[in-house]
């Protein structure tokens, strides 16, 4: 039971005003887990959570002098599967769509992971970051429209040497903690607004968490 | 008594596997290890795991590379199956190299964890991590920028 520790509601419940999720993407064996890996270097065990088929992620850090909780979702091969379970872009701050350099397959199926994305989340910032180029350099001196064309940042990156992956990962922080900050995405805001009943302390047996549900099964019924 | 191997082939049927070896005064010798058992159903991990902890081959095996056994009891086992010498190692050889435009997408865990064997190769090979010399953890490298197309966006596509 210890390794679903993390996803205890009462634990979600403390961490969630000050966090933020961000989401990998893209085909397999693009090099998303040790993307993360790289950032997070040793000393960061994480969370197998097999039920969910994902990889969890969590860090401490600090944004603007305010402490931020992240989690990095890494797919755990679910990518296989066709499409991600919904679960896994709920409530995401943000995206790193990776592809692998030495094959182009996988910068071919970008938009098709962009476009799932936007499905669940259609405002959160997104980075595209072209992995690998440590077997060769001279990738970098190419163009790749895809980023560019949706108006998202762009990174070489090499989770082998290390290339500008603090880099992506730092950037990818503030723009979860900026668009958590900003959002004017209806869930988003009915999420803070949610953050905001927690400050009031209210007791888990108010019995606001069955209201939801009832409200449901009445809007179906009328 | 140490063995030198020198080469390691097949007998298809009965199937077994053939290894010519120097010992240890320098003599050729040639030894047929029958492996008994052997259907096109066979895993051929199993079978190369209880071949090599046979107590009257191990000593034999034991410089034999794991992956060229296995590669030699599939030999076998397509050759069972009908298919050819040439076309299983064709086959083999797919399976051991990337094929950029391939789908790792659909492969199932065990071809899919041998791709990325291949590829963890040029990641070790390249990987920089603490205590090598020159390792840093925050490596920020500003490229010029692009003098060349990729390639890989096609202008009639509306995605790139």
């Amino acid at each position: 039971m210890a390794e679903t520790a993390p996803m205890d509601p009462e634990n979600a419940k403390i961490d969630r005003e000050n966090s933020v999720k961000i989401i990998c993407l893209g085909d397999s064996a693009v090099g998303k887990s040790k993307l993360v890996e790289r950032f997070l270097m040793d000393g960061y065990q994480p969370q197998q959570l097999s039920t969910y088929a994902l990889t969890l992620f969590r860090y401490n850090t600090t944004v603007n002098s305010k402490e931020v909780v992240v989690d990095f979702w890494d797919t755990a091969g679910q990518e296989r599967f066709s499409s991600m379970h919904p679960s896994y872009y709920h409530q995401a701050h943000c995206c790193i769509l990776v592809f692998d350099i030495t094959r182009k397959i996988t910068y071919k199926n970008l938009p098709n992971w962009f476009k799932e994305l936007r499905e669940y989340r259609p405002s959160i910032p997104c980075i595209c970051a072209a992995n690998k180029i440590d077997v060769d350099y001279n990738v970098t001196k190419k163009a790749f429209n895809f980023a560019k064309k949706h108006n998202m940042p762009f990174y070489f990156v090499s989770a082998s040497d290390g290339t500008n992956v603090v880099k992506l990962f730092r950037n990818a922080i503030k723009l979860a903690t900026e668009y958590k900050e900003n959002s004017t995405d209806f869930m988003d805001e009915v999420m803070r607004e949610l953050d905001n009943f927690d400050e009031l302390n209210l007791s888990s047996d108010s019995g606001l968490d069955t209201a939801p549900n009832s409200e449901e099964k009445d809007e179906k019924e009328a | 008594m140490s063995i030198m191997p020198q080469q390691c082939g097949v007998r298809f049927d009965p199937p077994a596997l053939v290894l010519t070896y120097h010992n240890h005064r320098g003599n050729l010798h040639r030894r047929t290890m029958p492996i008994r058992g052997f259907t096109k159903r066979s895993g051929i991990t199993r079978t190369a795991e209880s071949l090599v902890s046979n107590p009257r081959h191990r000593k034999y095996l034991e410089n034999i590379s794991r992956p060229q056994i296995e590669k030699l009891l599939r030999i076998i086992q397509e050759h069972m199956k009908g298919i050819s010498l040439d076309e299983t190692l064709g086959a083999i050889k797919m399976e051991n190299t990337i094929d950029p435009d391939e789908d790792l997408n659909k492969l199932d865990d065990i071809a899919l964890s041998r791709k990325k064997a291949i590829m963890d190769e040029d990641f070790e090979k390249n990987r920089k991590k603490p205590g090598d010399e020159g390792f840093e953890y925050e490596v920020e490298v500003d490229f010029l920028p692009a003098i060349e197309t990729s390639g890989w966006d096609d202008q009639s596509d509306p995605e790139f």
